[in-house]
């Protein structure tokens, strides 16, 4: 494979849904082992990107490159090639009923086609990764706490051995006490060399892990570039809101 | 017995027809939602006994002729199964797309991911009203006699003739059924217990 090539690649992405533009032609790219982290304003369209990205919304338009597979060419076997993108749900919409471990083994057997015992031993080593101790593999989700969940959800999506893990607002639905674990989480898996592509409203935490921001407003992205140059000198104004609200917020 | 031989059959494989069939009706495609609906609709339409005496009387004029106990068999099957089908179909569209999207994420097909993540649940939280009609399958079963099947009505109504001792005979046969019915609720809860998921009530205390 070219190493030149980006793992992601988004072209001009439209997306309207019954006449409101939500997506109004966005461009991305997302090389190896980077870490890009998209903000805005809630109802701006960052979830939607997310989820045209990997085809569970279809887009109206544009192009998306996987390793430089066309996601868009409708001969492409999407399903194939949605194992490469883990998508971080936030919502973590975990299998209610299956264990902790068959939620990360099910795509390992079933899709991948891998010998139980095989899957068993790659599902340790994600479900190590999120710090989820063996003594909670055979749980049910309803037996676990919200971080727990998450961190499981994440260990599922990277059992499939992603090329890039998407997260959606990932600690959105949590309960303030229990971002911390999630975020860390996300932040080793970054650090290790995982090519990642985060929405999220944690400030904080999208300074200390991205490479880049991405602010998105009115489907288009407004700005971007490395953190700490868009906070020393934002230049859109709804950016410059954006950052004092928060600012203000935090207190 | 006949009665328990017709049931034997007949009710595993409604199960598996309503499941088919509700499902079918959310996923297939329109030639397929609309061969069960078909089948849905006609078969909750038609009294039992009127699909009883179709299947049996209908069928002989093509020159097809099915014999009294497959003919109780496929009735009860069809008709019940329409029935399950509604539950099962219900109990689909109750599950969170969050689940639908989460088994796509992992790249599973549409098929995989109504086999491995939307049956097991739907199933579960139909189980109650599948059984229910299982019930009822129970009772009509003795409809069965229309067709000349000597199941236990038919049986009971034959001894009754011989000796005209109406209460006595029909109680025993309400007691009898009564007992049946007992026995597969044991059955039913158990079961139940079986596919409860850990962490989730599905049903109250």
């Amino acid at each position: 494979m070219n190493s030149n090539i980006p793992v992601l690649k988004v072209e001009n992405l439209k997306k309207s849904y019954s006449g409101r533009i939500i997506l109004d032609g966005v461009n991305l790219e997302v090389d190896k082992g980077e870490t890009k982290v998209i903000l805005g304003p809630s109802g701006v369209g960052k979830s939607t990107l997310l989820r045209c990205i990997n085809m569970l919304t279809l887009p109206d338009s544009g192009k998306i490159w996987l390793e430089g597979v066309e996601l868009t060419n409708p001969n492409t076997d999407i399903n194939k090639m949605r194992q490469k993108i883990g998508f971080v749900f936030q919502d973590f919409n975990l299998f209610h009923h299956l264990t902790v471990l068959k939620n990360v083994t099910i795509g390992l057997t079933k899709v991948k086609k891998i010998p139980e015992e095989e899957a068993i031993k790659i599902a340790a080593s994600a479900l190590e990764k999120v710090h989820i101790p063996n003594t909670l593999w055979n749980k049910y989700p309803a037996q676990i706490s919200g971080g727990e969940k998450q961190r499981v959800a994440i260990a599922r999506a990277l059992a499939m051995k992603p090329s890039i893990m998407l997260y959606d607002e990932p600690t959105s639905a949590l309960d303030p006490q229990l971002v911390g674990e999630v975020l860390q989480v996300i932040k080793e898996l970054s650090t290790a060399g995982m090519t990642s592509l985060i929405v999220t409203h944690e400030l904080h935490f999208a300074l200390e892990v991205a490479n880049e921001l991405l602010f998105i407003y009115n489907g288009k992205i407004v700005e971007q570039g490395p953190p700490e140059e868009v906070f020393a000198n934002p230049k859109h104004d709804m950016v410059k809101k954006y950052i004092a609200s928060i600012y203000s917020r935090k207190g | 017995m006949v009665t328990l031989e017709i049931l034997a059959i007949s009710m595993p494989i409604s199960v598996l027809l309503g499941i088919a069939l509700g499902t079918a009706r959310v996923y297939g495609n329109v030639i397929i939602r609309g061969i069960a609906s078909a089948i849905v609709i006609t078969f909750r339409g038609f009294p039992v006994l009127v699909t009883l005496l179709l299947i049996f009387f209908g069928l002989s004029d093509f020159g097809i002729y099915v014999p009294p106990f497959w003919t109780a068999v496929i009735g009860f099957i069809l008709c019940s199964g329409s029935y399950q089908s509604e539950y099962v179909r219900g109990a689909i569209r109750s599950i969170d797309i969050g689940q639908s999207l989460a088994a796509r994420s992992i790249g599973m097909t549409k098929l995989q991911e109504v086999l491995y993540i939307i049956l097991p649940q739907a199933v579960r939280r139909a189980f109650l009203g599948i059984t229910n009609e299982l019930i009822y399958l129970v009772q009509y079963s003795s409809l069965a006699f229309v067709v000349g099947v000597p199941e236990m009505f038919a049986v009971t109504k034959t001894f009754n003739s011989l000796y005209f001792r109406p209460v006595e005979t029909f109680t025993t046969l309400a007691v009898v059924y009564l007992v049946m019915i007992s026995v597969l609720v044991v059955f039913f809860r158990g079961i139940e217990r079986r596919l409860a998921i850990p962490g989730i009530e599905l049903t109250t205390k």
